[in-house]
């Protein structure tokens, strides 16, 4: 199904796909830049403090753009990311783990698993970034 | 595909029929797969030491648990290849998604060797100035979470601690490597390029000194490279709809015509532009970790700015493990695709041939200048790629092997050449080096003359099996600008030389630090090797030879 | 619904993403660009698994969320490592580097 066009054209048909791609980015930069002139010539251009404003809904601001936030927020927020993701696993491994051909082997394996995310919890807990300041 | 799905008349009659199916146990052969395994639970180990082993110990504890790990799983792969897995018994492990074969067991041993050899390097602890109080100091930020500069990170500092961290992530990093080119499915793949990446944007920012410029390296490798990745799992997802398998080998079996691709999707969706659109942008990913142009631009500012022994090990361990991932795509996917990709791969190969040799003439930092004739290798190393054939792949092999131990020599060399403010990596501070430390400068020189690819040097063997290769397989006027790319390359190399040996000493020159035994061991092991590969280069050829063939 | 206009939302929950990444000048947002090319991903995951009937894309999706979710951790942490020393997270700030 493939390289018809190599069969249909030799080597000019196999250059002629390829122009075909370089035509097609050649148009789009030209269609890029004449809809940024077009945009260009056809606007009114009236500079002004106000549209270098941050819009909010049509609110003044209050405050700058970053707003604070706790630092020791964030590292619960990727324990619990980590952790929880990882417990996708289980699921498709609950449907099918009692099924014949898996047994023990299977249940192994995901405490392996387990263990490798509890080592990970341990490391979190050692580390001391479990501890409320 | 079930029959009733293909006579059905609309696409959305298409209901799972797979989930009918009874799943099968997986069967995997940890045997086969225990080199990763050995260094993953050497990672494993280090976290624990990490969490339970007292600061003053954990040093000495993760070095002994690295290197045992190390040696562990090169005894592993060693016996692994003895028994046969690199030639005749190569398999497919673990249901399809890890290939025991020549070019994943010659990669992953050199990959184990060339990490043996970075966490040398990386566990120096004598260059930095010491004090009484804290005798070792490393390469790396005393706390890692400190603001630099802060009073946070002085207190750490004066304790004398130190990011043993750096361990267990080059293990998880070299884990990752490790699948990455041995990797029979495309998810498989990804999940490698992840898990060798996430580390090394950690280690990136992990600089002691400069570390403003650390971590803005590690954002912009970061935030490229999340951007790369993206582009990679995209091209896979439309591979996947193209091919409906993920299987490196199924994959090119709907190439090839001798299984049916979805019937419904080709109807609907282009079935080839599936096919050309997603492995264009898998390819993509790969070409971004290799950093060949035009995406490239990562590569100067990220070598520049993590620390130096990161950086060696960064530059020759992550281009072994992207261009055995890109051959096995190439070579194992999409074979059938050559006319398509070949022209493409022509193009970039002569541009980053190019773009490298000439912009790192213009370079005045070593470390820039080192990355930017990383570029350039990556252009020489796609042109054995390019040529399709037996004698490309493992002259490729070879050429990793021999490229990856003179990049992390000639790194472990410009941790050494010091001033008061680290390590002076500015050109004109190399003035004149050969006089104050010939030592030195002859090893550093003998690096470039590989890098520059002259007879008697690694580099020369290495340039000479891609170029024949190339040339076999056809693409002469590739191997004509390799050439003349060399040419311009070994002039800036020359230029160095020129500079240490022949400039006036500036009075204000940076000294060298005399090294331990650990950089020591790496940088001899570098030049041994260097020197080896040039001078009795058969053994490897011929090594290289053998674990040439991909399993499908 | 015919599942291919799926793949078109993909198609273009990945472009608004890449195009993104291009031109935000904030890290985070460029950022949560990159996850929302992940996301599209998944999507185009999803739907191909549908139309093939088989389970494999799903499954990958299962790996792109806890990869997505670990990228999250290692790049936030990077990000946050940066604005605490510079009190800026604008990626032209990060600009010690330019030659």
């Amino acid at each position: 199904m493939k390289h018809t066009l190599l069969a249909a054209g030799g080597h000019t048909g196999y250059y002629q796909a390829y122009s075909v791609l370089g035509l097609v980015a050649v148009l789009g930069v030209l269609f890029v830049a004449a809809s940024f002139a077009a945009n260009r010539l056809l606007r009114p251009d009236v500079p002004g403090a106000e549209k270098y404003t941050v819009y909010e809904c049509g609110v003044d601001p209050v405050g700058e753009g970053w707003a604070h936030t706790q630092i020791r927020y964030y590292v619960y927020a990727f324990l619990y990311v980590i952790f929880a993701v990882d417990a996708i696993y289980l699921f498709p491994w609950a449907t099918v783990f009692a099924a014949p051909g898996f047994g023990a082997t299977t249940l192994v394996e995901m405490f392996v698993f387990i263990g490798f995310l509890a080592v990970g919890l341990l490391y979190a807990w050692r580390t001391g970034v479990l501890r409320w300041i | 595909m079930s029959a009733t799905a293909v006579a059905a008349p609309a696409v959305h009659s298409l209901w799972t029929t797979a989930a009918a199916a009874p799943i099968h146990a997986p069967k995997i052969e940890y045997a086969q797969l225990s080199p990763i395994l050995v260094v993953l639970g050497a990672a494993v180990a280090g976290i624990l030491v990490e969490a339970f082993v007292p600061r003053r110990a954990r040093y000495g504890t993760q070095l002994a648990v690295t290197l045992i790990g190390l040696a562990g799983a090169f005894a592993a792969v060693v016996g692994l290849a003895a028994t046969g897995y690199a030639t005749t018994k190569a398999d497919l492990a673990a249901m399809g998604s890890i290939a025991v074969d020549g070019p994943s067991l010659f990669l992953q041993g050199t990959l184990i060797l060339v990490t043996a050899v970075g966490v040398l390097a990386i566990a120096e602890r004598g260059l930095e100035p010491q004090s009484r109080e804290v005798p070792h100091v490393d390469a790396f930020a005393p706390q890692a979470a400190a603001v630099p500069g802060s009073e946070d990170e002085k207190a750490a500092a004066r304790a004398g601690w130190s990011t043993t961290e750096v361990f267990p992530l080059t293990l998880f990093a070299l884990s990752g490597m490790l699948v990455f080119p041995a990797a029979g499915d495309l998810l498989t793949l990804f999940i490698g390029l992840e898990i060798l990446s996430l580390p090394l944007y950690l280690m990136c920012a992990l600089a002691r000194r400069r570390r403003l410029l650390s971590q803005e390296s590690a954002v912009k490798y970061f935030l490229l490279g999340a951007f790369a990745s993206a582009f990679f799992l995209f091209g896979t997802a439309l591979l996947y709809g193209y091919a409906g398998t993920l299987d490196l080998g199924g994959i090119a079996k709907v190439v090839t015509g001798d299984a049916a691709p979805n019937a419904a999707l080709n109807a609907s969706a282009h079935g080839d532009a599936l096919l050309l659109i997603g492995g264009a942008m898998i390819v993509m990913g790969l070409l971004f970790k290799v950093g060949a142009v035009p995406f490239h631009a990562w590569t100067p500012d990220v070598y520049q700015g993590a620390p130096t022994p990161i950086t060696g090990f960064m530059a020759a361990a992550t281009k072994v493990a992207a261009f055995g991932a890109l051959l096995r795509l190439l070579y194992v996917a999409l074979p059938e695709m050559r006319w398509d990709w070949r022209p493409v791969m022509w193009g970039v190969a002569i541009l980053t041939m190019a773009l490298g040799a000439i912009v790192a003439v213009t370079q005045t930092d070593v470390k820039r200048m080192l990355a930017y004739s990383s570029i350039a290798h990556a252009g020489f190393l796609l042109t054995g790629v390019i040529a399709g054939n037996k004698q490309g792949v493992s002259a490729v092999l070879f050429y990793l092997a021999a490229y990856s131990f003179v990049t992390l020599g000639a790194f472990a060399v410009v941790t050494l050449v010091r001033d008061a403010g680290g390590e002076a990596t500015h050109l004109s501070r190399w003035d004149g080096l050969g006089r104050r430390s010939p030592l030195v400068a002859v090893t550093f020189a003998l690096f470039l003359l590989a890098f520059a690819g002259i007879p008697l040097t690694s580099g020369f063997s290495g340039k000479f099996a891609v170029f024949s290769a190339a040339a076999k397989g056809g693409a002469v006027p590739l191997v004509v600008v390799g050439v003349l790319c060399s040419a311009v390359a070994a002039f800036f190399y020359v230029r160095v030389i020129v500079r240490m040996f022949f400039a006036e000493p500036r009075a204000d020159g940076p000294s060298v630090a005399v090294p331990s035994a650990l950089t020591g061991t790496a940088i001899a092991v570098g030049a041994a090797a260097t020197l080896v590969l040039g001078v009795f280069p058969q053994w490897a050829f011929d090594l290289a030879d053998k674990a040439s063939v991909f399993i499908r | 619904m015919n599942p291919v206009n799926y793949v078109y939302l993909a198609a273009l929950l990945f472009t608004i993403g890449a195009a993104g990444v291009l031109i935000r000048r904030n890290a985070i947002v460029v950022f949560m660009c990159v996850e929302l090319m992940l996301n599209a991903c998944n999507l185009a995951f999803v739907t191909f698994a549908r139309m093939h009937g088989g389970l494999d894309g799903q499954i990958v999706a299962f790996f792109t969320m806890v990869v997505a979710a670990a990228e999250v951790v290692v790049g936030l942490a990077i990000i946050v490592s940066v604005f605490r020393t510079r009190h800026s997270a604008s990626v032209d700030d990060a600009n010690l580097m330019k030659l």
